[in-house]
């Protein structure tokens, strides 16, 4: 076979596996613009028909999407100010010094990573319903989900101060520059890339966050919008159109994100997970 | 005074504070808990009683009670099933796929990449997802299988107590393969080209380059894949809160599961507090396991 040909079916095959593999989003896409009676077709329609666009009209004022989304929106920007405030600087200490209290730090910092949030909700639950957060639901629910992404910003950030050469810094402070100073005059806007994409990551996890949400808010005027997709999926099992409308109005926006900033995003995963 | 000011903006005050701003919360948010997590096990905590910080003491009582319910034994054994198959197929799928993308064609970079979009997903909407793609009836996955021989008649994968926990391995499987390929696509890529030249010069087939230097060279982030791969599984919930809730009559109940029943359905926080000991101390296990593996990789 020559190099071209091989090339060439090496590319077929990448595509059709890359087609299996995001058949569900497709699905999802599809059935969302389909009419009630054509989802329960047999066999199944693979191609959409007439595009019902007024399932989506129709689900956003039934399931009250807008305010779901805005609360998804509300707890996602409260996660990445908290986790972004209280994460960047400790990871850029992390990043810059090496010893024994370092390498402590940052052993518990990797260990909390790990903590399923569906086990930890149980004593923060009791903690907070103690403290009196309970009261104000959504900020609780923020503070919780934000212990969770702390440390993951933390790896990830850490890898983007790595980046930014020691020479740099230093030769800010021969020229007059406080600590303080260089950190937000020099070292922050050199790692901003590393440290926005980590930021995007934070969002997305606050943006689609379930389980604090869940056990925390009640009050379903706060809760946010993978909770009100739950609530809507129980009652309404066959109404799979309004539910799939449901699933792409939250995704599509997560989705764009990834699309535009593929690369980044992935080099920002990786370099979280084995550095 | 004025010193410690000076220190705070220029020197190791400085530094000591940005790292003790974050590790104060961190103590509070999520080490307090984990100590609190203990205290709360041995006591009896229920509705009435939530609004203390300490509850009645329950002795050994809630550990008993777990230990004895009829449910604990379908639980442990759900959740290595669903650990170990979940962590086994999405590991062996995830390197067959980034052993394939790191053929060099054109376009393998960027089609890899289309995988990862499953990733950035919010669990819940993924389970929700495979709810309706394994639905019985009308399942799209039902009618391939259908009519490629593979099954006679629809399978009822959420309804049916044997297939139950499975309907959300899958779904598992399909959000966590992109995940273990792109962190094995990494390690491959850290072999030396020039290692292989010299085994294919010295006559090694494919087979025998990939028993003799890619296995052992990937070593450390195979270990560091797998440990992730469980610590991730046993934090899967979203998919069980949207395929099959842990049911029916508990036949996909998994531990990580069970805790947040216990807690916040029959408000037994105490019970559920035992299981999320417990759960915790597997998980901690399994991550030293993990940061000993990403230690030896790069030397943290």
């Amino acid at each position: 076979m020559s190099p071209a040909l091989t090339n060439r079916l090496m590319l077929l095959a990448a595509l059709l596996l890359a087609a299996v593999y995001l058949f569900p989003l497709y699905w999802m896409y599809v059935t969302s613009l389909k009419t009630q009676s054509s989802i329960f077709a047999v066999p199944p329609e693979f191609l959409p028909g007439v595009p019902q666009w007024e399932n989506y009209a129709t689900i956003w004022e039934v399931a009250n999407i807008p305010r779901f989304m805005w609360n998804s929106l509300v707890i996602a920007v409260g996660v990445t100010l908290i986790t972004g405030l209280f994460g960047s600087g400790c990871a850029y200490v992390l990043a810059r010094y090496r010893n024994g209290w370092i390498d402590a730090a940052l052993f518990a910092v990797l260990m909390l990573q790990v903590l399923p949030p569906s086990l930890m909700v149980t004593p923060i639950f009791v903690g907070f319903s103690w403290a009196g957060l309970l009261d104000y639901p959504r900020f609780a629910t923020v503070l919780a989900i934000s212990a969770k992404t702390m440390p993951f910003f933390v790896i990830l950030c850490r890898a983007a101060f790595m980046t930014v050469p020691r020479e740099l810094e230093e030769a800010a402070l021969v020229d007059g520059n406080s600590r303080a100073g260089a950190f937000f005059m020099i070292v922050l806007p050199l790692a901003r890339n590393g440290l926005l994409i980590s930021a995007l990551l934070v969002f997305m996890q606050g943006f689609g966050e379930y389980v604090y949400s869940a056990s925390i808010i009640a009050d379903n005027r706060l809760q946010p919008a993978s909770i009100g997709m739950t609530n809507y999926l129980q009652p309404n099992q066959v109404n799979w159109n309004a539910i799939m409308a449901f699933a792409a109005t939250y995704v599509t926006p997560i989705l764009a994100a990834f699309v535009l900033l593929q690369r980044q995003i992935v080099n920002g995963l990786t370099a979280g997970a084995l550095k | 005074m004025r010193r410690a000011l000076q220190s705070m903006r220029d020197g190791i005050g400085f530094d000591t504070m940005l790292v003790i701003l974050a590790l104060s919360y961190l103590f509070v948010f999520a080490g307090l808990p984990l100590i609190y997590n203990v205290v709360i096990s041995f006591q009896t905590v229920d509705v009435f009683s939530l609004g203390t910080l300490l509850h009645p003491s329950a002795g050994a009582e809630n550990y008993e009670n777990i230990f004895d319910d009829r449910q604990a034994g379908t639980v442990l054994w759900n959740t290595i099933i669903f650990t170990l198959g979940s962590v086994a197929i999405q590991f062996t799928l995830g390197f067959a796929l980034a052993l394939f993308f790191h053929q060099n064609f054109t376009g393998a970079t960027w089609i890899r990449g289309l995988f990862l979009a499953a990733w950035v997903m919010p669990g819940l909407v993924v389970g929700v997802l495979w709810n309706w793609l394994l639905s019985g009836d009308f399942g799209v996955i039902n009618h391939v299988l259908e009519s490629l021989g593979i099954i006679d008649q629809p399978v009822f994968w959420r309804s049916n107590p044997d297939t139950s926990l499975y309907s959300v391995m899958i779904a598992n499987i399909w959000y966590g393969t992109p995940f273990n390929m792109i962190l094995l696509a990494v390690g491959l890529s850290a072999i030396p080209e020039d290692l292989y030249e010299a085994a294919e010069l010295d006559g090694a087939n494919a087979f025998q380059r990939f028993w003799t230097i890619t296995l052992p060279m990937m070593r450390a982030t195979i270990g560091a894949v797998l440990a992730l791969g469980v610590i991730f599984t046993l934090q899967q919930f979203d998919l069980f809160a949207a395929i099959t809730q842990g049911g029916p009559a508990g036949s996909s109940t998994v531990a990580q599961y069970w805790s947040w029943e216990l807690s916040f359905r029959e408000f037994d926080f105490g019970r559920g507090a035992v299981i999320s000991v417990l759960m915790i101390v597997v998980v901690l296990f399994v991550s030293l396991f993990y940061v000993r593996s990403t230690k030896a990789e790069t030397q943290l």
